[in-house]
């Protein structure tokens, strides 16, 4: 039996999966991506300088990683290193970026999986924001119009949590958190301009004033997002975990995990990162390698040469062509698939005992689920993952903007040579992100993103070898084979990002 | 004198300026008593789009993202909050489409692949085929953000896929429907929802010959900058991080209509001249579209 479970929602963008069942069994799981831009076509014969903003449309979910991916790469091909300042507010907007993004992920894109909505109608208290969604849900409800209570119904059929307090606690963290990422966006518009798709990064640092009134303005946004983390994100994380714990054993993925490490601890290019990078396989750690990064196309919409490096991909889409099922690439490490993102960052720098802290929250976390770090290679596992990156994250943000020297400049005079190349990679909150660019005569000769959804929402590569994404989906029971709520949570717990992934 | 009905629309389109919160209280109680049903339900697609103008939607402060979709207008649809997914998601677009749910304003984020229709699909079916159903049955469109309004970047030179804007992909069609075009990559979530409750509350809002709310979109950025007066002066930004008029760094705002210099950004924190950088003409109906009108103007090394 044949079901698609597209278009899936609570994700960025156009994605559909095919799956076939035998009984109730998902065998065979296609992940598609269905919408193509060609940015890196877009970018050739550009301004250089234009990329960072280019680059950040395309996805105005996790802008700022592009805008640092883009920044590193500038940097790498005009050999730059920006003052320290520069690095600073750099890492300052991208970490609070990250922030963000777990909160919206957990709760507005995730939460609706697992939580109630409906137990809002037996609430008996006098939370007003509460009060209010009761009294609108009813009155939907009760209207007889098509399509009641849009958009938190309809909802798949499944099971949800089943404790009323719990619920509604849930439903009360939802609409805090639509405030509190507001902050955590706030804070990063700060020292970038402005939230979406800043303006004020660029390679060798910040447009930004390093001034003490932006950075205390900028701290105290960030001690209301950690506070909410600490008290609430990660309590009703444990919850739904608790609730829900054959979920540590549902959507493994079958490979490897590779994560490029986030925020620098100083300018030189290659100095430590708070998360460390490298390729976990097997349990072995080893450095990253983009020379191994190649795309494979056979069952994408492309008809340029497949198995290409970095440095040498192309771009020439052929919508109708024979057997390909994606607009998505088919990215491997050495001819190996592997999982990015939240999971694959933690792992990776755990393995290595690289941050202690980190180290810590694994430990005690998998600890209070009951579980070991390899369960973070699950559904809930993902969604640790993420809670244990913000609260580590949220507390380096604190620290370093203590290291900024009001005094001193963020950004540096830039000189645009007429040749050269740069590869920069960093961590979208979705995970590892690479880009490359090659100047001539000033301008963009080549451009290329690899980019975190790529990996995870792969489609078959050349020896027919699922991405992760589909090696997590297949094997998986589901109870009801025409809703599959099991499959739609395996695809939420990636965070899929399908602007990014096909580009 | 004023009747009551006209005292309400003003009272809520005052409201959606400045948030219940400020309002004194016959005010906030009259808008308690807008009829629910009057609200316009929104069928919001996205087409070739990086969900920016949504997230950026979710930065609104006043009133709050959620009093916007449950008291101003029905979300019917949305792919990043809808619950519901896969062919259950794709029957009530398709019903809406197909003008079987009532009355609808589309709104659309992102822009439409023209040269090549299976660049964009909701589910198995193309976004063209489902805004051809759509502009038949729709009351009227927002197109929000630069995409949707002017094709944006998936439309800029060189591009392989002929994206366009909404109003160009309708007047192909000869569709004569209207299509507030409310500019900027992304836009600012006032402009939209303060838009909609316009729409609702007392009608079409005059608009620029651009097509865009004049509210927002009537003066150029440059003409009410902060920086004017360094730029009378001739007091110049020479490099990046200095203060004064960013106009020698490559400063668009000089060809862009938007009023984000009073307006500032998430909920009035900053705006991209504040922090000394250059505006990229997000709002501009050319934004990003030719490759010999780059962003910036900084040194070159010969």
């Amino acid at each position: 039996m044949r079901i698609e479970l597209g278009p899936v929602t609570r994700i960025e963008g156009h994605l559909n999966v095919k799956t076939t069942i035998s009984g109730h069994r998902v065998e065979d799981a296609q992940c598609i991506g269905e919408m193509f831009r060609g940015f890196e076509v877009i970018l050739r014969g550009r301004d250089p300088l234009d990329a960072q903003q280019i680059t950040q449309r395309i996805c105005g979910v996790c802008p700022y990683a592009h805008a640092i991916a883009s920044s590193y790469a500038q940097e790498n091909a005009y050999g730059l290193t920006p003052p320290p300042n520069g690095r600073i507010l750099q890492n300052l907007v991208q970490g609070a970026n990250h922030l963000y993004d777990y909160l919206l992920h957990f709760y507005q894109l995730s939460a609706l999986d697992f939580v109630d909505v409906t137990a809002i109608l037996g609430y008996k208290g006098n939370d007003a924001d509460l009060v209010t969604l009761r009294d609108w849900v009813k009155n939907e409800l009760a209207s007889g119009k098509a399509f009641p209570a849009a958009p938190f119904l309809p909802r798949l059929e499944g099971r949800y949590l089943a404790d009323a307090e719990i619920n509604i606690g849930a439903l009360k963290h939802y609409l805090e958190a639509l405030r509190i990422q507001q902050k955590a966006n706030q804070a990063s518009a700060i020292f970038g301009g402005k939230f979406p798709h800043s303006t004020a990064i660029f390679p060798g640092g910040c447009s930004q004033r390093p001034a003490l009134d932006l950075v205390t303005a900028y701290q105290s946004l960030i001690q209301e997002v950690r506070e909410f983390i600490q008290q609430k994100y990660l309590p009703d994380l444990l919850a739904v975990a608790k609730a829900f714990p054959d979920y540590w054993h549902i959507g493994q993925s079958k490979g490897g995990f590779m994560s490029f490490g986030v925020l620098p601890t100083s300018p030189e290019p290659g100095s430590p990162r708070l998360f460390a990078p490298g390729v976990l396989m097997d349990g072995q750690v080893a450095a990253v390698d983009f020379a191994k990064i190649t795309e494979d196309v056979r069952y994408s919409r492309y008809d340029s040469p497949s198995g290409l490096k970095v440095r040498e991909g192309e771009l020439s889409p052929a919508p109708e062509k024979d057997g390909a099922y994606s607009w998505v690439k088919a990215p491997r490490y050495g001819g190996a698939m592997v999982e990015v993102g939240p999971a694959a960052r933690v792992l990776v720098d755990y393995r290595q005992g690289a941050n202690q802290e980190l180290s810590r929250l694994v430990d005690h976390l998998t600890g209070l689920a009951g579980v070991t770090p390899r369960e973070l290679n699950s559904v809930l596992g993902r969604h640790l993952s993420r809670a244990i990156c913000a609260s580590v994250i949220a507390d380096f943000l604190l620290t370093e903007s203590e290291r900024i020297d009001p005094s001193a400049p963020a950004a540096l005079e830039l000189e645009i040579p007429a040749t050269g190349e740069g590869f920069g990679a960093t961590e979208a909150s979705r995970g590892a992100l690479l880009h490359y660019l090659r100047l001539k005569n000033h301008v963009i000769e080549k451009y290329e993103c690899v980019v975190p959804t790529t990996w995870n929402c792969s489609p078959r590569d050349d020896q027919g070898h699922p991405g992760a994404m589909e090696s997590a989906l297949i094997g998986t029971q589901v109870a009801d084979p025409a809703v599959q709520i099991e499959s739609v949570r395996i695809v939420h717990s990636f965070d899929p990002c399908l602007a990014c992934a096909v580009h | 004198m004023m009747d009551r009905r006209q005292f309400v629309k003003i009272a809520a389109s005052l409201s959606a300026a400045f948030g219940l919160s400020g309002l004194p209280e016959p005010v906030t109680a009259a808008l308690r008593r807008i009829d629910p049903r009057t609200v316009p339900t929104l069928l919001y697609l996205q087409g070739q789009s990086c969900s920016g103008c949504s997230i950026s939607l979710l930065q609104a402060q006043h009133p709050a993202p959620l009093t916007l979709i449950t008291k101003y207008s029905r979300l019917a649809f949305h792919a990043d909050l809808s619950a519901s997914s896969g062919g259950q998601a794709m029957a009530l677009i398709e019903r809406y489409c197909r003008g079987e749910a009532g009355d609808y304003l589309l709104a659309l984020e992102g822009a439409i692949p023209e040269r090549m229709p299976q660049a964009c699909k909701i589910g198995d079916v193309t976004l063209a085929s489902l805004l051809e159903s759509a502009a038949r049955t729709m009351t009227a469109a927002v197109a929000i953000g630069a995409c949707a309004c002017d094709g944006g970047i998936p439309g800029a030179e060189g591009n392989q896929t002929g994206a366009v804007g909404l109003p160009e992909f309708l007047a192909k069609r000869q569709v004569d429907k209207p299509v507030v075009r409310i500019r900027g990559c992304s836009v600012h979530p006032d402009w939209v929802w303060q838009t909609v409750v316009n729409l609702v509350e007392i009608g079409m809002p005059e608009l620029t010959e651009a097509g865009s709310p004049q509210r927002f979109f009537s003066r150029t950025v440059h003409e009410t900058c902060p920086r004017y007066h360094d730029f009378q002066q001739e007091i110049f930004a020479a490099k990046l991080g200095d203060r004064g008029c960013l106009f020698n760094l490559g400063c668009l705002g000089p060809l862009t209509m938007a009023d984000c210099s009073s307006r500032w950004w998430n909920g009035g924190t900053t705006w991209c001249i504040n922090d000394n950088a250059p505006c990229v003409g997000c709002a501009s109906p050319i934004f990003a579209k030719r490759k010999d009108l780059p962003f910036y103007r900084m040194k070159k090394k010969a």
